[in-house]
């Protein structure tokens, strides 16, 4: 994907550099057609692409422990316990792992992803203009949301008939218990204890 | 206000070269795996592309066609 767009850069990059040493060609009608198509269609649609190709980057765990603050929360999903929740859902594939951070930080609403990015900068303003954070004291604004693990569970078998999440699901439903601080599943990403934990080692 | 023949030239060159600058740090950005690519993109390599194209289209609106082009 990022080899065509690439491609499609350079054949930009070509077809406008014409135009930096021979402007005068767009005297005649058909380079100046050439000049609309390169100086405009080409590099909007060079725009698009990179955008795109950067908003699909952006959202894999590649990308998120790519940066310093990050990383100790990368290695907890490698701690072998099964009250760790990161770690179980993704070790067991319950979340695509190449995608994980994304999968269950992502915010499921129409501008979601807007404000995910918008929280992003802010954290990258933090690390490289002012005082970058103390990992294990990075918390989510406002809290993690039950929204993010009803977009998967909700509607689940196996969730709705659970004894425990029957009872209580309109409330779970409106976020009035939290699936994680209600006692229930309180293990994630247990950073400031990181040093004392067992890891799980993939075969590869 | 319209420009004349060398006018828009200089102002295609100007196009050209925005457009360029911006795709090669584009590219860079893409190639580039940093949490800081996606700012290179989004506020270098964008408005310079941006901007590039916004010339361009500029200089077609002022655009005034010398006398031996137009074919009369």
């Amino acid at each position: 994907m990022i080899g065509i767009l690439i491609c499609q850069i350079a054949l930009s990059i070509v077809v406008a550099s014409v135009f930096l040493f021979r402007p005068s060609l767009t005297s005649s009608a058909g380079w100046k057609i050439v000049a609309f198509v390169g100086l405009c269609v080409l590099p909007a649609l060079c725009l698009v692409g990179g955008m795109n190709a950067h908003v699909q980057r952006s959202e894999t765990t590649q990308f998120c422990t790519s940066c310093h603050v990050m990383i100790p929360y990368g290695q907890s999903l490698y701690i072998d316990d099964a009250n760790h929740i990161p770690a179980q859902h993704f070790q067991n594939h319950r979340v695509p792992a190449d995608m994980a951070c994304y999968s269950c930080h992502a915010d499921y609403t129409l501008y979601g992803p807007l404000n995910d990015k918008m929280r992003g900068l802010e954290r990258i303003y933090l690390q490289y203009v002012t005082q970058p954070p103390d990992p294990a004291a990075i918390r989510i604004p406002g809290g993690f949301k039950n929204a993010q693990c009803l977009h998967c569970h909700a509607g689940a078998r196996s969730f709705e008939e659970n004894p425990v999440h029957s009872p209580i699901m309109s409330t779970l439903m409106s976020n009035e218990v939290s699936c994680l601080s209600s006692g229930c599943h309180d293990t994630a990403h247990d950073i400031a204890n990181l040093d004392h934990q067992k890891f799980w080692k993939p075969v590869q | 206000m319209k420009l004349s023949g060398i006018g828009i030239r200089r102002m295609l060159q100007i196009s050209s070269a925005l457009v360029i600058l911006g795709l090669l740090l584009e590219m860079l950005s893409l190639l580039w795996f940093h949490p800081l690519s996606f700012v290179l993109f989004a506020f270098v390599a964008a408005g310079l592309i941006g901007l590039g194209i916004l010339t361009y289209l500029v200089s077609l609106v002022l655009v005034v066609a010398p006398r031996g082009d137009t074919g009369h």
